[in-house]
């Protein structure tokens, strides 16, 4: 059997840092809340939004119909009433009140001498009672107006072919209409904030403790002592850096699982997409996030470090959270087309990965690659930094 | 035994430490004495290796710390004048961190804590959190953790500043432990009784420069008072810029 040879000293003293911040850490009960309760709240608000978008989208399907003078259109009114989802009802007694005061989406009144008009192929007047002011009403009335153009276009057609006149005469047009309608449109923006979501988590989740161990490490007067152990000090930045980039990683895997969790509950073909959420695509995120979780916590220790304070170093986290809400906030409202260029970009690489995987099509590995490596090239960056300011005895001493 | 060859420092245009030099030997305990802002803080942090000298020399158990700290550092048990403990790790943690970052594992790590935390009288408070210690309690603590690989030198920066009676007595009990058991301690004080009562060899320092180095014996007679704080007050006056 071949014994595994013992780790440099270095490491092990690496890996002794990281667990004790790992420990202490998950201790501090209130940091770990805040956490939890940043990591959560994104995706089940969204998850609660693209549910009420998806009922309200299965409403307008089902639709209720109170029809004035029911008797005076016999034919229309089985026609409609035999259309999916639509419930011809007995109408109130004022319509016009009962739609103002919101009792009705629509009400249709057909006049006495609707079947006179239309027996003699005169066009025959149907009044559409609706409230425009009301937007929740607007894929009610969409729907019966769409039904009414629908029963216009089959009666004028067999009225044609009755007078030996081939229909598409009548039809010099052919309007293909491609629908992206409000509701959609809505969906598809909540589902654009997941991959701001899990930027975001690769922050918060390593904030707390790249804080604690540099920053907060010095406030309490542990540094100094720390420092007297025989220590390299790359030791005890990589232990710290890695210890917060491990919090991070973990925020970003419970944010992607989650995300996926919901969207497994969220009814996405009734808001139109033909889309399944499945391991791929959560693969896919993790894929893209977590090399990134490395930069954060190395960016986060680097700044706390140079911090004064605590309290400071509180802000400097406040100011580099921006990041990646500016990268979410851009994307969603300057859509623009993925260069290869982004993906040497960390941040934006990530969020262009993330939202490629999230539309279902995912770019080749060297993507990937790229983006991952950008991203540990830059994180060894800071920790290098990190290194140099804990060398550096103003910093630690305070000035 | 450490020894400090005409060490320098400065702070900008300042220098703290100004030449000092002085050996501490095993079996010996070294005062370290002066008025604030003298230099012993800065003097102690070169010879712990958390501050760079700009000129001289340390060394410790004859391992040159200037071009090897972690070695000389290794050797080196201390309480530094920022002694903070972590509020949410036990004693018996804070203890195992530092024996771990020393390399100290398995039942050797453990036997070494339990057995510090018995000798320190600190067993009620091996599985409490530091967050509720009294001041005694931490800087007792913290001399477990800096004696968890038993060095053999100690540098106590100011050990018993602040605290009450009778956790003064617990840490002089550990001085005079130390000194019995071999080991060289270096101690920095400015309170005389506490000098006068455990070193073996007092070095006065004031303005970054030693000014008398002996016996209290030998430091009485230099200055020629019956009284070590008489003479202190006049061996340090001598180091002020007039």
């Amino acid at each position: 059997m071949r014994v595994p040879r013992p780790l440099p000293r270095w490491v092990r003293q690496a890996r002794v840092v990281l667990v004790k911040e790992l420990v202490d850490s998950f201790r501090d009960k209130r940091a770990l809340a805040s956490i939890l309760l940043g990591i959560l709240v994104g995706p089940l608000i969204t998850a609660f939004m693209m549910n009420r978008i998806a009922d309200r989208q299965k409403e307008a399907d089902d639709v209720r119909i109170p029809i004035v003078g029911a008797r005076n259109a016999p034919a229309l009114v089985q026609w409609l009433s035999q259309q999916s989802g639509v419930l011809v009802t007995p109408p109130p007694a004022d319509p016009e009140q009962a739609v103002r005061e919101q009792a009705e989406y629509v009400v249709l009144v057909v006049p006495a001498d609707y079947a006179d008009d239309f027996r003699a192929s005169r066009p025959a007047s149907i009044k559409l009672i609706a409230d425009s002011a009301r937007s929740d009403a607007r894929a009610q009335v969409e729907r019966v107006q769409r039904l009414l153009q629908q029963y216009n276009a089959e009666i004028g057609a067999l009225r044609l072919i009755g007078r030996g006149v081939s229909p598409a005469a009548a039809t010099p047009l052919k309007v293909e209409g491609i629908e992206v309608s409000t509701t959609q449109q809505r969906a598809a923006k909540l589902l654009s904030v997941i991959p701001l979501m899990v930027l975001l988590a690769a922050f918060t989740g390593a904030m707390q403790l790249a804080t604690d161990a540099t920053a907060g490490e010095r406030e309490r007067g542990s540094l100094e002592a720390l420092l007297v152990n025989p220590v390299p000090r790359g030791a005890l930045a990589l232990g710290k850096v890695a210890a917060s980039a491990l919090c991070a990683m973990l925020a970003v895997m419970v944010t992607a699982g989650l995300c996926t969790a919901l969207l497994r509950f969220i009814p996405l073909q009734e808001l139109g997409m033909r889309f399944r959420f499945g391991t791929p695509h959560m693969l896919g995120l993790m894929a893209a996030a977590l090399p990134m979780c490395l930069l954060t916590a190395s960016v986060q220790s680097c700044v706390a470090t140079l911090a004064k304070s605590f309290k400071e170093a509180q802000t400097y986290m406040g100011i580099l959270i921006l990041a990646p809400m500016l990268v979410g906030v851009m994307g969603t409202l300057y859509p623009v087309d993925h260069q290869p260029w982004m993906y040497g970009v960390p941040l934006l690489g990530q969020y262009v990965l993330l939202t490629s995987v999230l539309g279902g099509f995912a770019p080749g590995p060297i993507a990937f690659a790229a983006a991952g490596l950008t991203c540990v090239a830059s994180a060894a960056l800071m920790l290098r930094a990190t290194v140099a300011l804990l060398n550096d005895e103003r910093i630690v001493f305070g000035r | 035994m450490i020894a400090a060859l005409d060490l320098k420092k400065y702070f900008g245009p300042v220098a703290a430490v100004d030449g000092v030099s002085f050996t501490a030997q095993d079996g010996q305990v070294t005062g370290l004495l002066g008025p604030n802002g003298a230099g012993k803080t800065t003097t102690l942090r070169m010879l712990y290796g958390v501050m760079r000298s700009d000129g001289g020399s340390i060394e410790v158990d004859h391992v040159d710390a200037t071009k090897y700290p972690r070695d000389a550092q290794a050797r080196l048990g201390v309480l530094p004048d920022l002694a903070g403990l972590y509020p949410r790790l036990t004693a018996r943690e804070q203890v195992r961190y530092y024996g771990e970052l020393h390399g100290l594992e398995g039942d050797a790590l453990h036997e070494r804590t339990t057995d510090l935390l018995k000798t320190l009288d600190l067993m009620h408070l091996a599985d409490r959190r530091a967050a509720g210690y009294s001041h005694g309690e931490r800087t007792k603590v913290a001399i477990a953790r800096a004696l968890v690989h038993e060095p053999q030198n100690v540098i106590l920066d100011e050990p018993t500043n602040g605290l009450d009676v009778m956790s003064t007595r617990a840490v002089r009990a550990i001085i005079k432990r130390l000194k019995a058991q071999g080991r060289c301690v270096l101690f920095s004080s400015h309170v005389m009784q506490e000098v006068s009562a455990l070193c073996d060899s007092i070095v006065v320092i004031a303005g970054g420069k030693v000014v008398a180095h002996g016996t209290p014996d030998e430091l009485r007679a230099r200055a020629g008072y019956d009284s070590l704080e008489d003479a202190f007050v006049a061996l340090a006056g001598a180091g002020e810029p007039r």
